[in-house]
């Protein structure tokens, strides 16, 4: 599942495009609500800081991440099938048993409860200007005000000290390419 | 003494000796007072496709069956192709054999929806209910294993064998009364949560015959030692969860009861394997027969270590972390090897992350003089290593390749993989099963036609160029029985051409194809006996027959269209102006 996570102010504009590799599926994402038309209600007044998230299934200590997370995400852009969560894309191809590819994907049994295990969900964070990425595991956290705070914590060092006390509102980008605020649908999914 | 002079009972003992399927139905034709006798004594059918026939005919005809097999969905649809709710529901089944079968004993079940209803129901009407399989099937809870479980009272084998379980309550275990001590298999592999273990345990130690024992990945490794104790009759294990705290006394534990095991011959499970605790199952190693590693996610050099312990493997699942370096070593060790199945373990990556090749399967194809029954996935092929594996081992069953990128060509020519899979057939004069992949033009269809003669069952995707691909195996593979194409430039000739052929064989899959709307019409209206169906899940096909149909089912029935088909499957028969009207 493609998920782009978006950190930023409520007091916005348009997100800046070209901003880097999260927003180059935002061209499929043309017949959807713009940025501007979903959030049109807030006051607009600083500029955009978007920091785009994107979900990426796989191990954390992979080297070429940077390159392999951009293909897989541009790869996504062109899936005309995907049905169920997963690097798909083509349905049916290669052919394994939906089951043997769950375990693969997420490293754990399709049906398996929470027996105390937790899932490495490893998302890679791109905040607009920063040249480096950084990596956070979803799993750690259990609600979007943590994760927002260490978020925030994360990318301290790289704001200007006049954005402290400045509020943020998290917001992500679905698989389907629909802008939506954090908070409306429960963590849990 | 004219056969026809025998006494019934006479002949009746003389089939029972009798047990094939194809036999019996070929005994069945001689003359009436045969088919007559044999159907009156026959106790095991097997029905490949449950919309095939309907219960009521099986039941009318074979009326003192004690065992039944019946599958339901098409194999594809383990790769996501068959949309939900498409079918293949067993409850018509259970529903007629709770009336017609009194006396089942044995049902075995392949992609199949089951309910609990279902389950109760068996539970309720089956009195000497004794052994329930069920393969990849779907549509049950726990609640529905529990009514089994409480009720069977000569329950010896439940096997759930890859299927979908829905668990809200955990505890169905312990509805095994404290009577039952009939149990010689128990698969609960699949199962998501925790079993009571406890009730596992007490069932164990109840049930002296248990043969089989596969666990489900929440019982925990430091339990499994106390269960092995308890149980070191075992012949099949499958393990939970292989990983826990590096301890010494949990390792000596666990060697302890591995190495009083001294019946068992085949090894599963191994979720979340701690390298550091496979040494503990060395000491079973030398009777090993079956070894399954398809979720061991550990490296070949711990592979190797492994597999150089079982000289009587003869069949091996693993993933493709056992590398070429790895499947040397097989070839070297094991040569009673009879089956290979390799499977990614990163099937979505752009690039390999294991040094798995088609060397490896050369060397195993070199090495185990047995080797009959392949699957392998891999990145890359060679016409060379085609048909130097096709020359090595002529009595190959099964040869199933996926080379992962679609249209890959041979490496080192760049040419179509024609000629070696053309080998393949040619060579493999016993070959029953084909899976295709890899760039292929319609010359390995030609191959196949001409050649292929047992071929029972072909898999195609991504291959071909035209019409005449298809046509040169619904014309030439006299023993074809099922056949399933993505994605293919395959159209309406071949498939009009040919359309009788497809009486004669079980069934027909094609998806992504080109295939029109009309000829599916057409070939509907032409046999009869044939549900030609047609699954479009954005509206009637006919409302756009300028469009290929996207997904086409086809096969052969004696109880014409069926009743339960969902809003997007169309069945193209004679009334299809009818019915679409």
């Amino acid at each position: 599942m493609e998920l782009q996570l978006g950190l930023a102010l409520p007091n916005h504009n348009n997100p800046s495009a070209g901003n880097g590799v999260g927003f180059k599926s935002r061209k499929d994402a043309a017949n959807k609500r713009s940025f501007q038309e979903a959030f049109g209600n807030y006051k607009i007044r600083d500029e955009l800081q978007m920091m785009p998230l994107l979900l990426w299934s796989g191990p954390p200590d992979e080297e070429d991440d940077d390159r392999k997370g951009q293909k897989k995400r541009n790869s996504c852009n062109n899936i005309n099938k995907n049905e169920e969560e997963g690097e798909e894309l083509v349905v049916g191809w290669p052919p394994i048993q939906s089951w043997r590819k769950k375990l693969l994907l997420h490293g754990q049994h399709p049906q398996q409860g929470q027996v105390g295990r937790r899932v490495s969900k490893f998302v890679k964070v791109k905040m607009e200007g920063v040249g480096i990425a950084r990596k956070i595991n979803l799993s750690l956290y259990n609600s979007f005000e943590t994760l927002a705070n260490s978020l925030i914590h994360m990318f301290a060092t790289y704001q200007k000290s006049e954005k402290r006390g400045v509020r943020y509102t998290l917001t992500y980008q679905d698989k389907e390419g629909d802008w939506l605020i954090a908070g409306d649908v429960p963590w849990q999914t | 003494m004219s056969y026809s002079s025998l006494p019934e009972d006479v002949l009746e003992h003389v089939f029972s000796f009798v047990q094939s399927d194809k036999d019996r139905n070929v005994i069945s034709l001689v003359c009436k007072s045969w088919y007559e006798i044999e159907r009156w004594c026959r106790r095991r059918i097997f029905v490949g496709n449950c919309y095939a026939v309907s219960p009521r005919m099986a039941i009318r005809r074979f009326p003192e069956v004690r065992s039944v097999e019946l599958k339901g969905k098409p194999h594809f649809a383990d790769f996501n192709l068959v949309p939900e709710g498409w079918g293949g529901y067993v409850y018509p089944w259970i529903r007629a054999m709770a009336g017609g079968y009194p006396w089942l004993e044995e049902l075995k079940l392949k992609r199949m929806v089951v309910t609990d209803e279902s389950l109760e129901l068996i539970a309720k009407s089956l009195k000497n209910f004794k052994v329930l399989v069920l393969s990849s099937c779907e549509g049950f809870s726990t609640h529905g294993l529990a009514a089994i479980a409480a009720d069977c009272k000569n329950l010896k084998e439940l096997d759930l064998w890859e299927s979908d379980v829905e668990d809200p309550s955990g505890n169905w275990l312990s509805k095994f009364p404290d009577t039952c001590t009939s149990l010689v298999s128990l698969n609960i592999a699949c199962l998501g949560s925790e079993v009571s273990f406890s009730a596992l345990e007490r069932l164990v130690v109840r049930c002296p015959n248990l043969r089989t024992l596969r666990l489900n990945r929440a019982v925990p490794l430091e339990k499994l030692a106390h269960l092995l104790r308890q149980a070191p009759q075992l012949v099949e294990l499958g393990t939970g969860t292989y990983s826990a705290d590096l301890r010494p006394d949990i390792f000596s534990n666990l060697a302890g009861a591995f190495s009083g095991c001294k019946e068992l011959k085949s090894l599963s499970g191994f979720w979340d394997v701690v390298p550091a605790y496979l040494p503990a199952v060395y000491s079973v190693c030398s009777g090993l027969t079956t070894l399954n590693l398809s979720y061991a996610t550990i490296q070949s050099p711990d592979l190797i270590k492994l597999v150089s312990q079982c000289p009587k493997l003869q069949c091996l699942w693993v993933l493709d972390y056992i590398e070429d370096s790895g499947l040397e070593a097989l070839a070297a060790t094991c040569k009673d090897l009879r089956e290979l199945r390799v499977f990614p373990s990163e099937p979505f990556g752009d690039e390999p992350n294991v040094s798995l090749t088609e060397q490896g399967l050369v060397l195993v194809s070199e090495g185990c003089p047995k080797l009959e029954s392949v699957l392998y996935f891999c990145r890359r092929m060679s016409n060379d290593a085609l048909v130097t594996i096709a020359k090595n081992r002529p009595s190959m069953i099964r040869f199933r390749l996926c080379i992962i990128d679609p249209q890959t060509p041979d490496y080192l020519t760049l040419e179509p993989l024609d000629v070696g899979f053309g080998a393949i057939v040619q060579h493999c004069k016993d070959l029953r099963r084909l899976s295709l992949s890899g760039l292929l033009t319609d010359r390995v269809f030609e191959y196949i036609g001409t050649y292929a003669k047992k071929l029972e069952m072909l898999s195609v995707a991504f291959a071909g160029e035209s019409d005449l691909g298809l046509h040169h195996v619904l014309s030439g593979c006299d023993s074809l029985r099922k056949l399933e194409i993505m994605d293919c430039p395959f159209g309406d000739k071949a498939l009009l051409a040919n359309a009788a052929k497809l009486e004669t064989m079980r069934s027909l899959w094609m998806s992504s194809c080109s295939v029109s709307f009309e000829a599916c019409k057409l070939l509907g209206q032409k046999m009869p006996r044939l549900n030609v169906e047609v699954i479009d899940e954005s509206g009637p096909p006919d409302s756009r027959p300028e469009l290929p149909v996207k997904k086409l089912y086809i096969y052969r029935t004696v109880t014409g269209r069926r009743i339960d088909m969902p809003g997007f499957v169309w069945n193209v028969g004679e009334d299809s102006a009818l019915r679409l009207s």
